[in-house]
């Protein structure tokens, strides 16, 4: 096939591997527990809905009382471990997820163009803005969306949607010449 | 040798002459020039006959201009990328295009009077339920021949080489239409700082103005809309969409636009996208749609040769092209002057322009500029007439024209005959209320512009231009712009001002007269045929043949005569067909209303609704961890919801029944190894997770002891199945629950909704685990001397490790949860381990395996091992209206506490001695396999009550003789009894009912 | 494609959601005190009204939450969502009445 005639979308697609994930569970409101895993990882826990933190760990709200801790493969074990202990005086679950989740990196200008293609969520640089994320629908897929810099987007997806997410993610990027309205 | 262009024009239009394109058509040879449409291209090479009508096979020419066109519907291209039932007025000219008409039988220039006789006597109104519909058996063979005549176009013949894709978009205001008010309203918007994505069905904004003698702003009007183009563009945040229509307005302001892209049909070899489906919320929408105009009734108003006169005008002065030498113009409003103005500037006779209004005040045309400019044009004007009908079969030949009394339904004569080739008519113009509609908008008739106009908007939307009422250029733009303006007020936004344009167009229009049918010599039944809708051929005779035989709603009228059926929706016809309902019925037309607006507004190819969900990426396909292995193997996959598991692992060149009957002896006798990684698995914990899953499971569950694992099922509130699994106490206040494939989702959810809504006092936390771990169920009597082998740092033994226990255990150097479950029945180790590390452990446990045969067995054979014991497949053997008690589960219902559906259990029609209960069955010849779905039947005889069905049913290598599962009314107490099954073909089979557990029915061994 | 308001989230569209039915149904709290018919009644019986409807949603494809939303049958404008109570599964929540928000059409 000649490289010939009209580009094709600017974007990357590439799987982040060595990464950990734990599943993190508790009530904010019950006495000091988002001080007490605040403490362990390092970093603030993202308070408000669709927000995440970053820091040693990247740290996404699933839920009002629910998150995600996205970590080294390495260090995960330690973190649960340790995270487990601190709220061991609380009502919290903490969970290894490491097998199940899949992280995916698309960057470039059209990024954002080609997740439109299958994600109704408003990717407009100026309505989905870094430090945000959302668990939404992308193909026919459900997974967590989140905003790095305009060019930037990082996606989390059940490891058994990751090679039906992938092949989606591939044919969306693919189609040259089909004019590209940046979003 | 391409024909030549006749009817092109020497100069003008918006074509481009130094591009010519060479086409075909109905296999002959054409030429046109880039900027034609396929209908403009045939018009200015002569061609007057583009098909045939539905019913009647009358010939049929070009009417209109854009999406109304009812008649020149066409085939494009061949094969795999042929695209059916396109109107040739919107596929744009492009070489080497190869078009047909789908309404060509019996051929195009084949003219069949007694076809046409035939057709004219059997097909009234409710022709399809008068004639077609009896004797009944003689449908088969009519409907052949109505398919074939209709010409409905033909599907492709293969899988669509092109692409289509979606696009979800999001603005502040969409705007439908880019002609003259659409643009300001864009330009009223995006100047505001709205985010405006403003669509126009045809390639080129400008709507209207691209056709227009009009100036705007001291510049040509198609110069003006490129200067509004080029604003538009230099904006952020604003997408212009040409080629893409809006087809649907949606619930809470969600629309869908089909754009066509520049991808030709077939040619893209999937690298470019052919048509693009934009899915838009949008906070406001301006609706600038512009209206379409209505054909006149009268007899034979079908011929080839009578046109909208805008189409006239259109065709002129867009692209060159002289529809006709001599003319006359039949109208009842003014706006058909600009076409008796734009042939004679073009160089036709206009013979006369037949007005209907005037008749009383012996006036000759209207007043103001657009009488005075025909006036000068040396036109002669015939107030008060009607043509009244045409002659000509292939093309009209001549107009006769009678003087009118203003009496629809009374009958004239015909006092002037004129000859002519081309009958331009306007019957009044209808906006394109449509997208208004199906939002939910109500319509209000206009008794001064005698249309439906867009009353309340029930959605976020504003109606604006033409299809707002506003027929002048001048107040279009004004309407525009105060919609754009409107829309971003309602935004919150602040409307920066917009100068309305200026414009030379003409103004002071005089009233239109409604004349919704012209009378003929003769009454309308007995006159000749006076077309409504053209596609459909339902006529004037054929609505008051609906009235007389009792049709009084529109909506039912609609369907009885089939008006606005077909590809254009009665764009043309609707209005017209409503308003001589009400007239027939002696009704106002808003008494009589609309027919119902539904997307979409013009058709919608299959391909682009369907986007990137084609193919493999149809649906989500999830696999396992250990997937890659499966295939590796040359497993057959079986789709289990949306996850692809293997079917069986074929050794040799074996099918199912010989693979599965291999694996099966082998999990007998050795060992087998199966991929159970698709299991839902939860993790359950919190202070109430007890007294939570007392309320969910039916057994008692609190005097589970840590380390313990139980069978437990799910009820629903009404008591029947819903899902079941194996839970396991991993701690005091922690639970590990697993659930079949295809429950995963639906029992976490079910258990959320009860925590959430009901129980928010208990304090509970559920985490899905089921990607996260992969499971490997090792069965068989040597699955202990394989975990063995394999180096496990916990004791294995029956006493240490006893069956239904759960240990956390390293395996193989690698850290995993033992459980010692069985759903085969024999000695079985699940292993669950971290998904990262389950295609490691998988090949260890094949190699360290190989010493006992270790087989690899798919869903197959664990189905027919886990008949073999008796244990059902939740959603197989039960469908919702089956409870643990007719499942013969009563020892896993507690008597101590209270649980979900455990009251509906008490029931009376719970209670029935009669309800269908699951049992064994076994055929009595020994060999015959019941299908699955058997209908079972207590005697032999005919006609027989059904006393049940087949939920399972399997070949046992392991018993040497086919084994079933049924669901048998009082199936319990049945046992021993010989009931029959029903099977196609062959007689009733006799088959004895017994317990549904055909293997090791004391359980001993999954105990070793 | 409806667009719902999560409580949590946000509008966000109709396909992220399942329904759930009928909201504020209250389950008896002694399901044995009541008749069959009774009993049926609770279990199978639900309005279908012209207009205003409470309904429960659950934002299957995000934060997993189930709440209530209060919707025109004929209209299908949604007038608002909330947070649940418990109890009674859709009743709106005293304590979260801050986040029964007006919803846009």
């Amino acid at each position: 096939m000649s490289e010939a005639g009209p580009p094709r979308p600017r974007i990357a697609i590439s799987v982040r591997s060595g990464r950990g994930f734990l599943n993190l569970r508790l009530n904010p409101r019950r006495g000091q527990a988002l001080e007490a895993a605040e403490r362990i990882l390092g970093q603030p826990m993202p308070r408000a809905a669709n927000t995440f933190t970053a820091g040693e760990n990247e740290v996404y709200w699933l839920g009002p009382d629910e998150w995600l801790v996205a970590t080294g493969a390495k260090r995960v074990s330690a973190l649960g471990s340790e995270l487990a202990e601190a709220l061991g005086g609380f009502h919290a679950a903490v969970n290894d997820v490491s097998g199940g989740h899949v992280e995916l990196l698309v960057r470039g200008a059209d990024a954002r163009t080609v997740l439109a293609k299958g994600c109704t969520l408003d990717l407009h640089p100026r309505e989905f803005v870094p430090g945000q994320c959302a668990q939404t629908g992308l193909g026919r897929a459900a997974v967590l969306l989140a905003a790095g810099d305009p060019s930037t987007c990082t996606i989390v997806v059940r490891r058994s949607f990751s090679g039906y997410l992938r092949r989606w993610l591939a044919y969306a990027a693919r189609p040259r010449g089909a004019r590209l309205p940046a979003l | 040798m391409a024909a030549g262009q006749p009817n092109r024009l020497p100069h003008g239009g918006r074509i481009d002459r130094s591009q010519p394109l060479a086409f075909s058509f109905d296999g002959r040879a054409f030429e046109g020039f880039a900027g034609d449409t396929l209908a403009s291209a045939l018009m200015a090479a002569g061609v007057s006959l583009v098909g045939r009508s539905f019913k009647l096979r009358r010939p049929r020419g070009i009417v209109g201009s854009g999406a109304e066109e009812p008649n020149a519907i066409m085939q494009i291209g061949e094969g795999a990328a042929a695209q059916p039932n396109l109107p040739a007025t919107r596929v744009e000219l492009r070489g080497g295009l190869n078009a047909r008409p789908t309404r060509g039988w019996p051929g195009v220039r084949f003219d069949i009077g007694a076809v046409n006789d035939f057709f004219g006597r059997v097909l009234g109104a409710g022709f399809y339920y008068k004639t077609f519909m009896w004797p009944r058996s003689w449908w088969k063979h009519y409907e052949h021949a109505i398919r074939k005549s209709a010409g409905f176009g033909q599907a492709p013949d293969g899988p669509d080489p092109d692409r289509y894709e979606h696009m979800n978009a999001h603005c502040d205001v969409l705007v439908a239409g880019g002609g003259p008010a659409g643009l300001m309203a864009a330009l009223a918007a995006a100047k505001s700082g709205a985010r405006v994505i403003l669509a126009d069905e045809q390639n080129e904004f400008g709507g209207s103005l691209l056709a227009s003698a009009a100036s705007i702003d001291g510049v040509p009007a198609a110069e003006w809309a490129a200067s509004a183009v080029a604003e538009l563009q230099g904006l952020d945040d604003c997408v212009l969409l040409p080629s893409s229509t809006v087809f649907g307005y949606h619930d809470h302001n969600f629309l869908t636009i089909a754009e066509r892209c520049a991808v030709h049909p077939g040619s893209s070899n999937g690298e470019g996208v052919r048509e693009r489906l934009w899915r838009v919320r949008a906070g406001q929408v301006v609706l600038a749609q512009g209206s379409f105009e209505r054909p006149l009734v009268f007899c034979n108003n079908d011929r080839p040769g009578v046109m909208l006169a805008s189409a006239v005008s259109t065709y002129i002065d867009r692209y060159a092209v002289l529809p006709g030498r001599r003319a006359v113009v039949f109208t009842n409003n003014d706006s058909a002057y600009r076409a008796a103005i734009s042939l004679a500037g073009a160089g036709a006779e206009v013979a006369a322009i037949v007005d209907s209004r005037f008749g009383g005040d012996g006036r000759t045309g209207p007043a103001g500029e657009l009488g005075a400019r025909v006036q000068a044009l040396g036109i002669p004007v015939l107030a008060g007439h009607v043509v009244s009908d045409v002659a000509g079969r292939r093309r009209v030949t001549g107009a006769s024209i009678a003087r009118w009394n203003g009496d629809s339904w009374g009958n004239v004569r015909s006092t002037i005959r004129m000859d002519c080739d081309l009958v331009a008519v306007s019957g009044g113009w209808s906006p394109a209320v449509h997208l208004h509609s199906q939002a939910g908008g109500r319509l209000d008739w206009d008794e001064s512009r005698h249309c439906f106009l867009p009353a309340e908007a029930r959605q976020a939307h504003f109606s604006a231009g033409a299809g707002n009422g506003k027929w002048s250029l001048r107040e279009c733009l004004a309407d525009g712009l105060r919609a754009g303006a409107d829309a971003v007020s309602k935004l919150g936004l602040k409307p920066v001002a917009v100068r309305a344009p200026d414009t030379d167009a003409d103004a002071g229009e005089n009233p239109i007269e409604p004349l919704w049918r012209v009378p003929a010599a003769r009454d309308a039944d007995r006159c000749p045929r006076q077309f409504i809708d053209f596609q459909n051929d339902t006529t004037v005779a054929d609505i008051r043949l609906a009235v007389r035989e009792g049709y009084r709603n529109v909506e039912h009228v609609k369907r009885y005569t089939a008006l606005g059926f077909g590809t254009d929706q009665g764009k043309l016809g609707n209005i017209n067909g409503m308003a001589v309902l009400a007239n027939v019925l002696g009704k106002a037309i808003p008494e009589v209303g609309t027919t119902t607006f539904r997307p979409a507004y013009t058709p919608v190819s299959f391909g682009v609704c369907a986007g990137e969900s084609v193919g493999e990426l149809y649906d989500p396909v999830r696999t396992t961890a250990i997937h890659e292995w499966h295939e590796a193997a040359g497993a057959p996959m079986e789709t289990v919801g949306q996850w692809h598991r293997p079917w069986y692992f074929p050794r040799d060149g074996e099918d199912l029944h010989a693979a599965v009957a291999r694996e099966c002896l082998a999990v007998r006798k050795s060992l087998g190894v199966m991929d159970a990684s698709t299991l839902g698995k939860i993790d359950a914990c919190g202070p109430d997770v007890v007294e939570f899953l007392e309320r969910i499971y039916t057994h008692n569950v609190g005097r589970m002891k840590v380390g313990r694992c139980a069978y437990g099922v799910i009820p629903g509130e009404d008591g029947m199945l819903m899902d079941d699994g194996v839970m396991a106490r991993t701690g005091e206040h922690r639970f590990y629950l697993t659930t079949t494939t295809g429950g995963a989702a639906a029992v976490l959810d079910w258990m959320e909704k009860w925590l959430q809504t009901e129980w928010p006092e208990l304090e509970v936390y559920l985490t899905s685990l089921t990607d996260h771990y992969s499971t490997i169920a090792a069965a068989g009597p040597n699955s202990r001397s394989l975990l063995e082998k394999l180096g496990c740092d916990i004791p294995l033994d029956k006493e240490s490790f006893p069956f239904m226990t759960t240990r956390p255990a390293v395996l193989a150097g690698m850290r995993v949860t033992l459980f010692r479950v069985s759903f085969s029945g024999e000695l079985a180790f699940e292993i669950n381990i971290d998904s990262n590390d389950a295609l490691a452990m998988w090949r260890k446990i094949m190699e360290a395996g190989a010493e006992f045969d270790i087989t690899p067995y798919g869903t197959e054979t664990m189905h027919v091992l886990r008949a073999e014991k008796g244990f059902i497949i939740a959603g197989q053997d039960t469908d919702g209206s089956v409870t643990p008690v007719d499942l013969g589960m009563n020892w896993l219902l507690s008597k101590d506490k209270d649980f979900l559906g455990k009251r509906s259990l008490e029931r009376p029609d719970c209670l029935r001695e009669d309800r269908k209960q699951w049992v064994g069955l076994l055929s009595q010849d020994g060999r015959t396999v019941l299908p699955e779905g058997t209908q079972l039947i207590g005697d032999a005889g005919k006609p027989a009550a059904m006393c049940g069905h087949v939920t399972s049913s399997y070949f046992s290598a392991c018993l040497g003789h086919p084994i079933a599962l049924a669901l048998v009314a009082g199936g319990q107490q049945r046992k021993g009894e010989t009931i029959h099954a029903a099977l196609s073909g062959r007689d009733p089979l006799p088959v004895r009912i017994v317990s549904p557990v055909f293997y090791d029915p004391k359980g001993q061994r999954q105990h070793v | 494609m409806l667009l719902i308001e999560c409580p949590w989230c946000g509008p966000r569209a109709e396909t992220e959601f399942s329904y759930g039915g009928e909201a504020g149904i209250e389950r008896p709290a002694d399901p044995y005190a009541l008749s069959d018919a009774e009993w049926a009644d609770y279990l199978f019986f639900r309005r279908n009204p012209r207009g205003a409807h409470r309904e429960l949603w659950h934002h299957a494809q995000g934060c997993r939450r189930w709440f209530g939303v209060e919707r025109d049958t004929v209209s299908y404008r949604i007038e608002k969502s909330y947070r649940l109570s418990g109890a009674g599964s859709g009743r709106p929540a005293a304590a979260h009445i801050e986040a029964s928000k007006e919803k846009r059409r």
